[in-house]
């Protein structure tokens, strides 16, 4: 299997869906001629041609919008937000039509619409290029919101979303972009939505997570294994929502303890989603109470380096997380 | 300037800045076929019956909710989406409600969506008037008003690439055009070329906002200038006038030449919405209007030639009331949802088994629960 990056996986999954299928075209800015500020649809409009790699004008709510419209008739459009902090404009687009025209027409009309969407912080990007904002699209119901944490998952899950009949937010993170590698295999495979997958083994606490924390915290599980000769298990959502909530109940129910690692706000964030389920389901299960690795709650990622950092979460701030929990 | 007088002025510009008659007069060229203006006319004739009956309905609170009419603009409605094949799209406000009629749609399911059952094509989810339908082509309408035209060019979008001639016809009021998706959505058509039929229904009032208040242009046609497209100024009230300018713009469409504007100016005889008693018009403004009724308009034209008769007029009547009566029947019948439906078609799988049996994982709590 070739060793290949969160790019290059993203790059992959989408030629192997349109060659596949001639109903899927991708739309957003910049996507066509210069394949994306990141290089995520680099030589697609050349394969594919102009119609199928179509570089819109510069307005979120119209790729959105065309989107819902194309899908409506017949087509699997997969959209391009730029930037998660562009997302705005495309608000009514996203939350008010694709999200509820399946449940307003009573599953007569749908619009299976992939966005890829970029999101996250740790690349000094400041307050307008460095935003996630998950939590917006896990609060609105009728979008499945995706968030893979690895070259591997980031080509399964992506193929996934294209077959999907419901439309699909797919936040990928600029920092994971070109960090890692991985292998993955050049040839078609799926990673089902809607399941989490336990990425580290662990019987002593529950670490939960998705994206780029989840890379960070499994460094902190190695750590914490290493240093410490404590267990983690830890658990990549990979889907946000709906939420697979019986793989880290099921986990919690044999660990006893819970740390949530994110990169959204901390209020009404999933960390604050996953304790409430925890107490509702499992309250007896638990030793300790559910600690959440969050950013503050302040209006946007500043862009100086201790600012930033100050804002991020770290191995050295989950690992601390996991010690005060394991020491309850 | 007193209030008084300044209440006077407004209305006078508004009198005197919406009567494009004449200069549609000249464009009107050689006389429409007999057939064609028989069919507009029993149209606006139905989407009138259909209207005023469901507004008395709510009155009786028979159904609940609201509604909004669009009686005084049929000829708007009606000349625009006439010609549309089975495979074209609408994409309506909230105020079309009547383009089902257009579409095909049986009045038993429209009066079905109006009672909330579960016999509606929505099953009750939508507001009176907010459905689409699917085997029609119509698109199911929200209440933030460009929505409809922003998915609607993707739409057209699609027939543009899979190559077909279908086209796109948008009604959405003069207030729409306000908005930010409103110009993102025109200006991806106009940069496409894409196979959409903008209408502006111009009826002067965003719920209590005038036109003048709305945009600083005085027609709103002129909007398509700035995005390369065609557009066109038609009186509203006039069906021939306004059949012309869609027939023209649709041809236009599906011949791949690109979308154009239509703004259709003209005027809703009723509130916003059933409890809206729209007291922010004039008397002098609402009867100047009603003087110029399309269907009282295109009857006096009909008449010059011969082909309309007062007995041949109840004669419909009397069928749409048969039609409309049994379509009540039918809602009234039917049953609503049950309470739990309202888990459904959230997504392509079901979530009822998710929010009404969630399993507890706590020895305790399992216990307790169950």
């Amino acid at each position: 299997m070739p060793l290949m990056t969160y790019l290059d996986a993203i790059n992959s999954a989408l030629r192997e869906e349109m060659a596949r299928d001639e109903r899927i075209f991708m739309i957003g800015e910049d996507v066509g001629l210069m394949g994306g500020v990141f290089k995520a649809t680099k030589g697609l409009q050349e394969q594919f041609g102009i119609d199928r790699v179509i570089d819109s004008p510069l307005a979120e709510g119209a790729i959105v919008s065309s989107s819902i419209g194309a899908a409506l008739a017949g087509m699997r459009p997969v959209a391009e937000i730029q930037f998660a902090d562009f997302i705005t404009p495309a608000m009514d687009a996203i939350t008010e039509q694709a999200a509820r025209l399946r449940y307003r027409s009573a599953g007569t009309q749908t619009c299976p619409i992939t966005v890829r969407v970029c999101y996250g912080g740790g690349v000094g990007g400041g307050l307008y290029h460095s935003q996630t904002n998950t939590t917006w699209f896990i609060h609105t119901p009728g979008l499945i919101v995706v968030a893979p944490s690895s070259p591997y998952d980031a080509k399964g899950l992506l193929k996934a979303a294209i077959r999907d009949d419901n439309p699909i937010l797919f936040f990928e993170h600029k920092k994971l972009y070109r960090s890692i590698k991985e292998e993955v295999p050049a040839d078609d495979y799926i990673v089902p939505l809607l399941k989490a997958a336990i990425k580290r083994k662990g019987a002593d606490i529950t670490a939960i997570s998705y994206g780029y924390t989840l890379q960070l915290t499994l460094q902190a599980a190695e750590r914490m294994h290493v240093e410490q000769g404590v267990e983690v298990e830890v658990i990549d959502l990979r889907t946000l929502s709906p939420l697979d909530s019986e793989t880290f109940l099921e986990s919690v129910s044999r660990t006893n303890r819970v740390v949530v690692v994110y990169e959204d706000n901390r209020t009404l964030g999933i960390g604050a989603e996953i304790s409430a389920i925890i107490v509702e389901e499992a309250f007896d299960c638990l030793d300790a109470p559910i600690v959440r690795v969050a950013p503050p709650d302040i209006p946007a990622i500043p862009a100086a380096p201790p600012l930033e950092a100050f804002y991020m979460p770290s191995v050295e701030k989950i690992v601390a997380a996991l010690k005060r929990t394991l020491e309850y | 300037m007193t209030d008084n007088e300044r209440s006077r002025f407004s209305h006078r510009e508004m009198l005197l800045t919406d009567d494009p008659r004449e200069a549609n007069a000249a464009k009107s060229g050689a006389a429409l076929d007999d057939s064609i203006l028989r069919r507009l006319y029993s149209y606006m004739l139905k989407c009138r019956t259909v209207e005023e009956r469901i507004r008395i309905l709510f009155r009786q609170s028979r159904f609940s909710g609201n509604y909004f009419s669009a009686v005084g603009q049929e000829a708007t409605e009606v000349g625009t989406t006439v010609d549309l094949l089975p495979e074209d799209t609408i994409a309506p406000s909230h105020r079309n409600f009547v383009t089902h009629i257009m579409k095909g749609t049986p009045l038993k399911l429209m009066f079905a969506n109006l009672f909330m059952r579960r016999t509606s094509p929505d099953q009750g989810r939508c507001a009176p008037a907010h459905l689409g339908s699917a085997p029609l082509n119509v698109i199911t309408p929200a209440s933030t008003v460009a929505a409809q035209f922003a998915i609607g060019v993707g739409v057209a979008l699609a027939y543009q690439l899979q190559k077909r001639s279908n086209v796109v016809v948008a009604l959405s009021g003069e207030g729409s055009t306000s908005l930010g998706s409103w110009h993102e959505a025109i200006n991806f058509a106009g940069v496409r070329r894409l196979p959409i039929v903008a209408v502006v229904e111009n009826n002067l009032w965003a719920e209590s906002v005038p036109a003048r208040l709305q945009s600083a242009v005085e027609g709103f046609s002129l909007k398509a200038q700035g995005y390369g497209i065609p557009g066109i100024t038609v009186d509203g009230n006039d069906v021939i006038a306004v059949y012309r300018a869609a027939r023209e713009a649709i041809a236009r469409a599906r011949g791949g030449n690109g979308p154009t504007l239509i703004e259709c100016k003209t005027y809703r005889w009723y509130g916003h919405s059933e409890i809206d008693p729209a007291k922010y018009r004039s008397v002098e403004e609402l009867e100047h209007w009603k003087a110029r009724d399309p269907i009282v308009a295109t009857e006096r034209k009909m008449n010059e030639r011969g082909i309309w008769s007062e007995a041949w007029k109840q004669e419909q009547l009397v069928r749409f009331n048969v039609e409309i009566d049994e379509a009540i029947e039918f809602a009234e019948k039917s049953p609503y949802p049950e309470p739990e439906d309202a888990l459904d078609h959230v997504f392509s799988f079901s979530i009822r088994e998710r929010e009404l049996n969630r399993k507890m994982w706590s020895p305790q709590l399992l216990q307790k629960v169950g």
